[in-house]
């Protein structure tokens, strides 16, 4: 790791590394293509330049690079108030393998209810989603990035899963009242 | 819930996950406590669910690659090439910078204290 402050080459081992992990977070956490790329850019650069800053704290190197992209996306969201414009069609879109079309368009409608559930958590809960299902990082490793025990981590998974079946079954409850007030009217 | 049962259920929900990730059986956390049970098999689709929505995605090769040639470029651009700079250019540049400075910070002085005097002169007004 200390090599990759001075040594180009080994910087360039670590952005190979990280880039598609990094970039997979930004991209959630922003929806979108043109501001994932933005974004993932901004991350390796700030690491280029401070990395010499990282060697000093001993952080694992992942931890730094994952908070670096939390402040930069957490900037993103105050700066540019973007957090409702989110297009969750690519990311269902992306994600759906079903061939027949009846249980697609059903899919495409859980999922899309989860994407939007999972867009209203706060932002710390929406990290550890993701950290946990797309990085596939364990209890320990989401710890190190989010500054928690790995208890603390478990125990706010639970609670988040917990809030997110609440949220869903609130949504489910909004939208029958929906219906039902447009069968009657 | 107790803290003893939430324990349980955190551990039980953190196991379920793992085995779902893994493409494990779930048979073995079916043997669980009654109280811990009802919490947990309710969470299990969920589970499925955010596992199935929140697959990873690839950044475009050529922004990959844009991006990589970018950054080291970069590097052996600027602080490459600052680095590799002899050391009385190095000297040179912090005398440069220093004078800057210097010439800066007496500019800001004077410029304060002349606007301080013509503020403080009496103004004529009309009658």
């Amino acid at each position: 790791m200390e090599l990759a402050a001075d040594d180009k080459e080994a910087f360039g081992e670590l952005y190979e590394r990280y880039l598609t992990k990094i970039y997979n977070y930004v991209y959630y956490r922003t929806g979108n293509t043109h501001d994932a790329e933005d974004l993932t850019a901004k991350v390796f650069q700030r690491a280029m330049s401070h990395i010499g800053t990282y060697v000093d704290r001993g952080l694992p190197f992942q931890a730094w690079l994952y908070r670096i992209a939390h402040n930069l996306v957490a900037n993103w969201h105050r700066d540019q108030g973007k957090r409702k414009i989110i297009a969750l069609d690519d990311f269902v879109a992306h994600s759906l393998q079903s061939e027949a079309p009846d249980r697609w368009t059903e899919e495409r409608e859980e999922q899309k209810q989860l994407m939007e559930a999972v867009r209203r958590l706060p932002e710390d809960r929406q990290q550890l989603l993701l950290l946990k299902f797309i990085e596939q990082l364990s209890n320990a490793e989401i710890g190190e990035i989010m500054g928690r025990t790995e208890g603390a981590v478990k125990s706010l998974y639970h609670r988040t899963l917990l809030a997110l079946r609440e949220d869903l079954a609130r949504q489910e409850d909004i939208g029958a009242a929906r219906r039902l007030s447009g069968k009657e009217g | 819930m107790d803290s003893h049962a939430d324990a349980k259920a955190q551990d039980f929900v953190d196991d379920i996950t793992g085995a779902l990730q893994q493409g494990n059986s779930l048979d073995p956390l079916v043997d669980l406590p009654d109280g811990a049970r009802e919490e947990v098999v309710d969470l299990v689709s969920l589970i499925q669910g955010l596992r199935d929505t929140l697959l990873p995605v690839e950044p475009s090769a050529e922004f990959a690659a844009h991006l990589k040639t970018q950054l080291l470029e970069s590097e052996a651009g600027l602080a490459a090439r600052l680095r590799k700079m002899p050391a009385r250019l190095h000297v040179a540049a912090i005398l440069a910078l220093f004078a800057g400075f210097s010439l800066l910070l007496s500019r800001r002085l004077f410029g304060a204290s002349a606007a301080q005097e013509i503020s403080e002169e009496p103004v004529a007004t009309a009658l």
